[in-house]
Parts: C-alpha cells; sequence; structure tokens
C-alpha cells in the first residue's frame, strides 16, 4: 500500500514536471492545460498520503491467527504486548529484551511489571504504543478489541493476533509467535516441553475416577466456564469433567436449577487480588450446603494460573491434577 | 447577560468563541500519555514532511480525535439547543427522545448479524437514529402538529423499550463484541474514524447550518405554537425541519463515538445564560461551546488515568451531572 502510493506520487511528479516540459516546449501558458491540473492534484494527494503514511520497511504479509492480513516486519525486535499471556510467552522464547512495553497488567515475570506500559488490553494508549517506536505488536481477541488493531494499522504499526482459547491453541500460539518472532526452534522445545508435562499427567491419572468440577468465574450470579474454553480443557486434562457441556459461550452464567442436578464432586475458585471470598461466604450461599463438594469439603482455592493461557498453563494443569487426584498425580514443579 | 442579536454582536460571539476553541485545541495538543514539549508538538503540525514519532501522535492520533470530539460536541449541543426551543422544554436532548438509543441499536444489530466492516456500524447507527425518530414523530404527532409533551412521553418510552433490546442483544453477543460495544456504549473518542471524518464534518457543518436557517423562527416559536403561527411563522415547517436537523446530527454524532450523554441538555442551558435567548446568538455559542466541551471532557479522559483511557461518556455524565443540578437550582431559586 505505501509503496504503492509512493509511486503514485513519484508518477504523478514525473508526468508533472513532464507536462510543464511539453507546456513549455508547445509554448501554452501554464495552468490552461487541464490534465495539468489534475496532476498537479493527483501528485499533492499522493504525496501528501505517502507522508502521512509512516517509512516502508522490508515486511512480509501473512494472516494471522484471527484471519487479518498483517504487514509482519523480517526482524521485529521493538514489541509491544497487549495481553498478560502474550508478555508471557514473549519472555518465554527470550525474547524479554525485545518487549518494549506491555499492558498494566502484565506481572509474570516480574520483570514485566517495569517495562513501560500502554494502559489496559481494551482501551491503550495509542500515543504510548506509537512513542515506543513498537515495530510490531502482538495481541489476541480474547483480551483486545478490533478497533484497536484497526487503529494501530492505520498509524503504521502492525498488530499480530493470536487466538489461544483452547488448550492446544494456547500450544499452537506460542508454535505460532515463535515463527512470527524469528524463534521457531526454541518455541518448538518449548511447546514440546510443554506437552510432555501434559501427557505425564495423562499417564499419572489414568483409570482415576473423573470428579464432575464446578469451576467458579465469578459467584454472584454465578458464571462458570463453557466447554469449548481452555479452562475447560485444562480441568479435562488434568482428570476431572467440567460440569456444563452443553452451556453456550465462553463465560456462561449457571442457575442454582441447572447447578443442583449436576452435583459437582469438587469446586474449583481462583484466587485473585480482585475475588477472595471465604469459604464460608460460599458455604452460606442459598443452595450451596447440599451440594456434595460443599458437604465433603472439596472445595479449593488455585492458582489464577489456569486464567491465563500462557507457557505456565501447564503448572495450573499439574495443580489441579493434584488437586482432583491427591493421591496420584505430580506435585507442582516436581520431575520424574 | 443578554447582547441583542445584531450581526456585529454573532460575529464578535462567535469570533471569541471560536479564539477559545482554538486555545483549548492547542492545549488539548500538548496533553497526552507522551509527554512531547510545546516545540515538538508545534513543529509536527506546521512540517507536514517529517514522521517522527511526535508528528505521528500530534497528527495521526490527537488532531483526528480532537477533530472528531470537536464535530460531535458542536452536533450534540446543537441538536439540544434545537429541540429544547421546538418542544419548549429544558428536558429536551436526543437522549431524552431516544434517538442515540435507536442508533446504539442499530449498531449493535449490525455486529449481532455478523457482518464485521468496518463502515457497517456507524451506518447501521445512523439508520437506527432515523428509524426511531420517524418512530418517535408519529407517536408525538397530535392532531397534525407535533406536541410536546407527547413527543417527549413518546421519546422516553422508546428509550427505554430500545434500552431493554440492547440488553437482551448484548447477553446474546460473544464477550469478545460485548467489550467493543460496552466501550462504544459509554461514549468513547478513542476509535477515531479518520477517513469518515472527511464525510462527517462536512454532513454535521452543513446540519447546523441548516438548522441556523429555522433561528428566527424559533425565537418566536418560544412565544408559543399559535403565538408564533398568528405572527406568520409557517410552524409545521419549522417542527419538521429543526425535528429532522437535530435527529441528523444526533445520528451522525453516536455513530462515530457512541453514546455521549449531558452535552445536549447542559450545554444549550450554559449558552441561554451566556449570550440569552436569542437563537441567532445562542445556535453558534452552544456549536462552539459544546466543542469546547467534548475537547476539554475528553482530554480529561486520556490524561486523567494515563496511559490507560476512560471513555468520554464517564467524564460527561461525572462532570455533567453536578453543573445541572447547580444550574437548576440556580434559576429555581
Amino acid at each position: 500500500m505505501r509503496d504503492t502510493l509512493r509511486a503514485c506520487a513519484g508518477l504523478a511528479f514525473f508526468m508533472v514536471t513532464y507536462e510543464m516540459h511539453s507546456a513549455q516546449v508547445s509554448s501554452r501558458p501554464f495552468g490552461v492545460n487541464p490534465g495539468g491540473g489534475a496532476t498537479v492534484l493527483l501528485c499533492v494527494l499522493a504525496a501528501t498520503l505517502s507522508i502521512l503514511l509512516p517509512p516502508a520497511v522490508s515486511a512480509r504479509t501473512v494472516k494471522d491467527q484471527t484471519g487479518r492480513s498483517v504487514n509482519v516486519p523480517d526482524n521485529p525486535h521493538r514489541l509491544v504486548s497487549l495481553a498478560p499471556n502474550i508478555t508471557e510467552i514473549v519472555y518465554a522464547l527470550g525474547l524479554g529484551d525485545e518487549l518494549v512495553g506491555d499492558t498494566d497488567y502484565c506481572d509474570f515475570p516480574p520483570q514485566a511489571k517495569n517495562k513501560p506500559h500502554i494502559g489496559t488490553m481494551v482501551n491503550p494508549s495509542l500515543e504510548r504504543i506509537v512513542a515506543l517506536k513498537a515495530d510490531l505488536a502482538l495481541g489476541t481477541p480474547e483480551a483486545n478489541r478490533r478497533e484497536t488493531a484497526d487503529q494501530l494499522e492505520r498509524l503504521g504499526i502492525p498488530l499480530y493476533g493470536v487466538t489461544a482459547s483452547t488448550l492446544a491453541g494456547t500450544l499452537a500460539s506460542i508454535d505460532d509467535l515463535g515463527k512470527i518472532l524469528g524463534r521457531a526452534s526454541e518455541a518448538r522445545s518449548l511447546v514440546a516441553e510443554m506437552q510432555a508435562r501434559i501427557d505425564r499427567v495423562e499417564k499419572r491419572i489414568e483409570g482415576q475416577p473423573k470428579p464432575k468440577v464446578l469451576f467458579v468465574v465469578w459467584y454472584r450470579p454465578l458464571i462458570t466456564v463453557g466447554p469449548r474454553t481452555f479452562i475447560a480443557d485444562v480441568i479435562r486434562a488434568a482428570g476431572g469433567t467440567p460440569i456444563g457441556e452443553n452451556l453456550k459461550g465462553e463465560w456462561p452464567r449457571l442457575t442454582l436449577e441447572e447447578l443442583l442436578p449436576q452435583n459437582p464432586d469438587v469446586i474449583l475458585l481462583p484466587k485473585t487480588e480482585s475475588f477472595s471470598p471465604s469459604m464460608e461466604e460460599f458455604q452460606s450461599l442459598p443452595g450451596w450446603k447440599d451440594l456434595r463438594a460443599v458437604k465433603e469439603r472439596r472445595m479449593f482455592f488455585v492458582s489464577e494460573t489456569v486464567m491465563r493461557p500462557g507457557p505456565r498453563l501447564v503448572d495450573a494443569l499439574e495443580e489441579l491434577a493434584g488437586v482432583l487426584h491427591p493421591t496420584v498425580a505430580l506435585k507442582t514443579g516436581e520431575r520424574q | 447577560m443578554t447582547f441583542p442579536a445584531t450581526p456585529r454582536n454573532v460575529i464578535v460571539v462567535a469570533g471569541v468563541m471560536s479564539l477559545l476553541l482554538v486555545l483549548t485545541v492547542l492545549v488539548s495538543l500538548t496533553m497526552g500519555a507522551v509527554h512531547l514539549p510545546l516545540a515538538e508538538v508545534w513543529t509536527a503540525l506546521v512540517s507536514p514532511g517529517t514522521h517522527s514519532e511526535a508528528a505521528v501522535i500530534v497528527r495521526g492520533i490527537r488532531l483526528p480525535r480532537i477533530l472528531l470530539a470537536i464535530f460531535v460536541g458542536a452536533a450534540l449541543s446543537v441538536a439540544g439547543t434545537g429541540l429544547q426551543a421546538l418542544l419548549r422544554n429544558p428536558l429536551a436532548d436526543p437522549y431524552v427522545l431516544g434517538i442515540s438509543s435507536g442508533a446504539a441499536v442499530g449498531a449493535i444489530f449490525a455486529l449481532w448479524i455478523g457482518g464485521r466492516v468496518a463502515a457497517a456500524s456507524p451506518l447501521a447507527a445512523f439508520v437506527g437514529a432515523v428509524i426511531t425518530m420517524v418512530w418517535v414523530y408519529l407517536l408525538g404527532r397530535h392532531g397534525g402538529r407535533l406536541s410536546s409533551y407527547t413527543l417527549i412521553l413518546a421519546g422516553v418510552i422508546t428509550a427505554s423499550f430500545l434500552s431493554a433490546i440492547i440488553l437482551f442483544m448484548l447477553t446474546l453477543l460473544s464477550t469478545r463484541d460485548v467489550r467493543g460495544i460496552a466501550f462504544w456504549l459509554m461514549g468513547d473518542l478513542s476509535v477515531t474514524p479518520v477517513a469518515e471524518l472527511r464525510i462527517l464534518g462536512p454532513a454535521i457543518i452543513l446540519a447546523i447550518a441548516g438548522l441556523y436557517v429555522f433561528a428566527k423562527d424559533l425565537n418566536v416559536l418560544l412565544l408559543g405554537a399559535e403565538e408564533a403561527a398568528h405572527l406568520g411563522v409557517n410552524v409545521a415547517r419549522v417542527e419538521v425541519g429543526v425535528y429532522i436537523l437535530a435527529s441528523l446530527l444526533t445520528g451522525i454524532a453516536v455513530s462515530a463515538s457512541g453514546a455521549i450523554g449531558y452535552l445536549g441538555l447542559l450545554v444549550p442551558h450554559l449558552g441561554r445564560m451566556l449570550v440569552g435567548n436569542d437563537h441567532r446568538m445562542l445556535l453558534p455559542t452552544a456549536a462552539l461551546g459544546g466543542a469546547i466541551l467534548l475537547v476539554l471532557s475528553d482530554t480529561l479522559a486520556r490524561t486523567a488515568v494515563a496511559p490507560a483511557e476512560l471513555p468520554v461518556g464517564a467524564v460527561t455524565a461525572v462532570a455533567g451531572a453536578p453543573v445541572f443540578i447547580y444550574l437548576l437550582r440556580k434559576t429555581a431559586g
């Protein structure tokens, strides 16, 4: 696009000089030639447009995981991450130094907190991103708005989007980012290691009964996870059955009427800064004391890593496997 | 404070307000999440050849957004002024009449049926505004003429009905789309439709100019519809004209920036306090004053919690409600 405009400007400039020249030769008074006027206009227009657009760098056009065509530079080295899970992937690929900015919510690894922040995922500051001289922004439709991508594109900063809505998708997004960022082999070995840990958990819990698991995203109203989310995937991989297989959407609401007959064996609650009610609070919720999980006191707080589809999702998987199958599963971090 | 609306006075007031607007714009250009020294902003503004980061920030991000704020601010304020005069009701504004809810329904409907084309949302918002406007107009007509109370009641009930429709559609949309829509519903200028600005801007200016043609008639109409008719005003023509133009202005503004509240309600009141009730003077004052207020509000929205951004609708609501209550008590007492 930029190159086309530049070429247009060049062509128009050539035509104007040519016409001025021929005007002189034919001794026609300058300005009478209507074609000349149009070309001057075209020239000014194309020149203005090409000035408004940033200079071209060597890049290739690829389709990202969201289906957008993105002009990705060949050697991106000033990255901006628009989501915490992507920040973690960038660090895990050894590109922490290339990351010039991340969101206010990027807190892992700890050094991510010290990077210049560009605001929130939903409404980042475009001018911060420009001022950081980013040559590639990385985002995900699970956290960012499409409008942000459109605006960045207008400003000449490509945004490459990955989707990490399932466990397999999380692995695929790491692999994909590795390819885009020139760290394909690092990404491959990271994914292989994660897959090995997933397989190890699977082997350990083989033949174990699969408890019905209620994952509580929010409790007033009760919001759980849909069947096609990475959290549901992690619960399944950890040897549990997430309740609500027929629920629609990513974060469906669950009424007591629907919950009671499903009668979960285990209730999982992610512990976050903004979400830390006491166990007693849950037990006192209407109808809850009759649930099997409450009666058998199988309610557990789990770390919020499970809510972040990045490299640490397998940590969460091992943690969940330990909670669901305490007798056979490996502890987090335990290696064979 | 009331000046007679002589041509000279109108020009002086408009000139002073324009100067204030230019000053506001200059101040706003220097403010943002990224600190840019005054000199750099100026260089970026006057030398179009550069494409430094400062130039991209000033010309590519701040200036288009400020321009959008000017157009939207002027459009909503003039629409409010026109409707308040037309209905002889100080509570009338585009939101009360349900027009902006109609625009919102249109935009969400475009998302809902799946076509995520960049231009579809504003277009659908505009269509939604027009349909609502016609509907409320038909409801509000009484004996061939617009009845002020019926129209406002029709608007209020339509607005709350449409709000219910919005909530219904939001629960059926995926989380992904709701995020964007929620921001838009609060009123947000962060997504500047740069290409569309070339159409929106002139359209808004034309509609404001069109409304100004009715300025004198609106003055007479303040005496009451029958009195105005006796004095030779074609009341039906004024009613239809002002109503269509105000709805047009609202539809354009809402389609570009979502539901920015209080501006259409507040600015006409401020304008009347400033220059009095003569619409030849009041309309330009409201247009420029609305532009100034929205540029200021959006500057606050961009900088208050930087680098994160607030939706500007939240700023206008938080600032607008107390000011409105103050004005209400002051004029009542």
